[in-house]
């Protein structure tokens, strides 16, 4: 019985891999394996196209409303198989490679969104987009996030009459503190606004980071990314209550920022204007 | 003999609390203090310090006692499910983001945990007016595991993000040590201390057998009740200063037995100093290794730790408890 099972499974693989060659948009069913990815599709206009997301594909609302495949890095084989995907879309960033490697085993078409610096974002939507036959939406998207990019990177605010860069932190997660390192989209950020971020050299792209050195370095200015349904104040607290001897506190720069940079995806540019919002 | 050992230990524990004060990724010379060095040895290495001696005198102490009370050489304070409930409530409240008591969250509820758990083991092992050490035991390890897995259920249903602070705060974490955990850390390992010195003797009529303390005129129950609470009270406290930190208690005493012998009036005190300062020496190379991040200091006790017990093992007669 079980072996029927299987073979079933493999002829149903075998059948969606077929139609998923030619990838006609109407009669395309995607699955996202991200929700940055999930946040693209949608930009593009595939949200009808969409059969399945992660359980933590928030954006936009709509996105709640669809089938669930599990996690990013503990996704079911067997939910996606149910739902007879055309597509697969995966991440380098949050979904685990021998799940890629299953799922062709299975002949499902997958395609894996590369990206995960700010500047590979409008290259891996344009390539997305050509895959998913949207090619001018595509197109139409990524030149819009460039031009987002070019106009903050011009921005009156980012030209500092010294050469005196401000320095930065970005504390993701409070306790332990964790911060966003290099290799990250938030890194980027801060560079594009012409600003220092002083964990920008640590080894990995959130390390836990020691709060003698923070002292030590002296931020100017410290963001603190929003966590889903947390208070990120009153969790806040303590740490900052140790560090406040900072320039960036006792001058009372310190925000609590939206978890838009979190996600390489639309709502990227947005995320930097918060930053820069902030920081004039 | 004996004491001149443990006096050289204590003051040897001393220096190395006051030399990682000064240490770190960046050193602070005693002698031209710089007012942000000032800030850093005050408010982050000072309370650091005092956390990590707390958390391993009791953890060192508690496995000393716990080794006696169950007679089993493979006894450590984490065996009796106590660090698994702690976890769990902490974890609770790591990844639900929950911030009832502001920075005295996550302490306050593993402490809640570890004291739930240590009162439904201690209820689980008494039977006929006492508690017995193999029904301790068991229900400690059965308790463990349903903890452990409850964790593990929680952990494969959350982000990613919410893993990585609940994993790093469950491997100890003493970044957050700070002054204000210092006073119910310090008040419950105290007590716990010097409980468990008074019942030393108690202990060591114990480790020979019931009959035998009973012989002797103590109550084997009672004592053991006693020591039981002690136990509980300083890992408690240690699991909520600074989550769950491996090897001190399973073989901080064992070496120390290989140095004093099994007496438990001087092994006591012994693996607490011995725990204080494996931890404190583990948490100067956790956070001085890899600067400006920081590394788990419950993995750099093992890592140092193992493979000198190994060594000892392997050059010194094997005491029995």
């Amino acid at each position: 019985m079980k072996r029927y099972l299987v073979s079933l499974l493999i002829i149903i693989g075998f059948c969606t891999s077929a139609v998923a060659v030619e990838l006609e948009a109407p009669s395309a069913r995607i699955i996202s394996l991200a929700p940055s990815v999930t946040e693209i599709l949608y930009a593009l206009g595939l949200g009808d196209h969409i059969v399945g997301v992660t359980t933590f594909c928030d954006y936009p609302e709509e996105a709640k409303m669809k089938p669930k495949i599990g996690g990013m890095s503990n996704p079911s084989l067997e939910a996606v198989l149910s739902l007879k995907p055309d597509m697969v879309v995966l991440t380098t960033d949050g979904n685990p490679k021998e799940f890629e490697e299953r799922l062709i085993e299975l002949k499902v078409k997958t395609f894996v969104f590369h990206a995960r610096r700010l500047s590979e974002l409008p290259g891996g939507i344009r390539e997305l987009g050509a895959t998913l036959g949207v090619k001018n939406k595509a197109d139409k998207l990524a030149r819009e996030i460039e031009s987002g990019i070019s106009k903050l990177n011009k921005s009156p605010f980012v030209s500092h009459p010294s050469s005196i860069k401000k320095k930065v932190l970005f504390i993701v997660w409070p306790e332990p503190l964790m911060v966003a390192g290099p290799g990250t989209v938030i890194d980027d950020a801060i560079e594009l606004l012409d600003c220092e971020n002083i964990a920008g050299e640590t080894k990995t792209t959130y390390p836990k980071y020691s709060i003698e050195e923070v002292i030590h370095r002296a931020p100017d200015v410290i963001f603190i990314g929003k966590s889903m349904g947390v208070d990120m104040r009153s969790v806040s607290e303590g740490v900052l209550s140790r560090m406040n001897s900072v320039p960036a506190i006792k001058s009372g720069k310190v925000f609590y920022v939206s978890d838009k940079l979190f996600r390489l995806g639309p709502r990227v540019v947005k995320g930097i204007e918060e930053l820069a919002e902030c920081l004039k | 003999m004996s004491k001149v050992r443990i006096t050289l230990l204590a003051v040897f524990a001393i220096l190395i609390a006051a030399g990682s004060v000064f240490l770190g990724p960046r050193i602070i010379s005693p002698f031209g203090i710089s007012d942000t060095d000032w800030i850093i040895l005050i408010n982050i290495r000072l309370p650091r310090v005092l956390v990590a001696m707390l958390m391993g005198m009791a953890l060192g102490a508690s496995g000393a006692l716990l080794q006696g009370i169950l007679r089993n050489p493979l006894a450590d304070p984490y065996i009796l499910g106590i660090s698994s409930g702690a976890s769990l409530t902490a974890a609770i409240g790591i990844i639900g983001g929950m911030s009832f008591l502001g920075a005295f969250t996550i302490p306050a509820l593993a402490f809640v945990g570890a004291v739930l758990t240590g009162g439904i083991v201690g209820g689980m092992g008494w039977k006929r007016g006492g508690l017995w050490p193999e029904r301790l035991l068991l229900a400690g390890v059965g308790l463990s595991f349903l903890f452990s897995a409850l964790l593990m259920l929680m952990m494969s249903v959350s982000t990613d993000e919410g893993l990585r602070r609940a994993m790093l705060w469950i491997f100890g974490d003493l970044s957050m040590s700070e002054w204000s955990r210092i006073p119910y850390g310090l008040a419950f390992v105290v007590t716990g201390l010097l409980l468990s010195a008074t019942r030393a003797k108690a202990l060591n009529a114990l480790i020979l057998g019931d009959e035998f303390a009973h012989s002797l005129g103590f109550a084997p129950q009672r004592e053991r009740l006693v020591l039981f609470i002690a136990v509980g009270l300083m890992t408690a406290a240690s699991v909520s200063l600074g989550g769950m930190i491996g090897f001190i208690g399973l073989l901080v005493p064992h070496i120390m037995r290989f140095f004093l012998g099994a007496d438990s009036r001087l092994l006591i005190p012994a693996s607490a100093l011995g725990g204080g300062t494996l931890l404190c020496i583990a948490d100067l190379i956790s956070r001085s290794l890899l600067p400006p991040m920081e590394l788990p200091a419950g993995v750099i006790t093992a890592i140092i730790g193992a493979p000198y017990f190994l060594y000892l093992l392997r050059r010194k007669n094997v005491l029995a408890i």
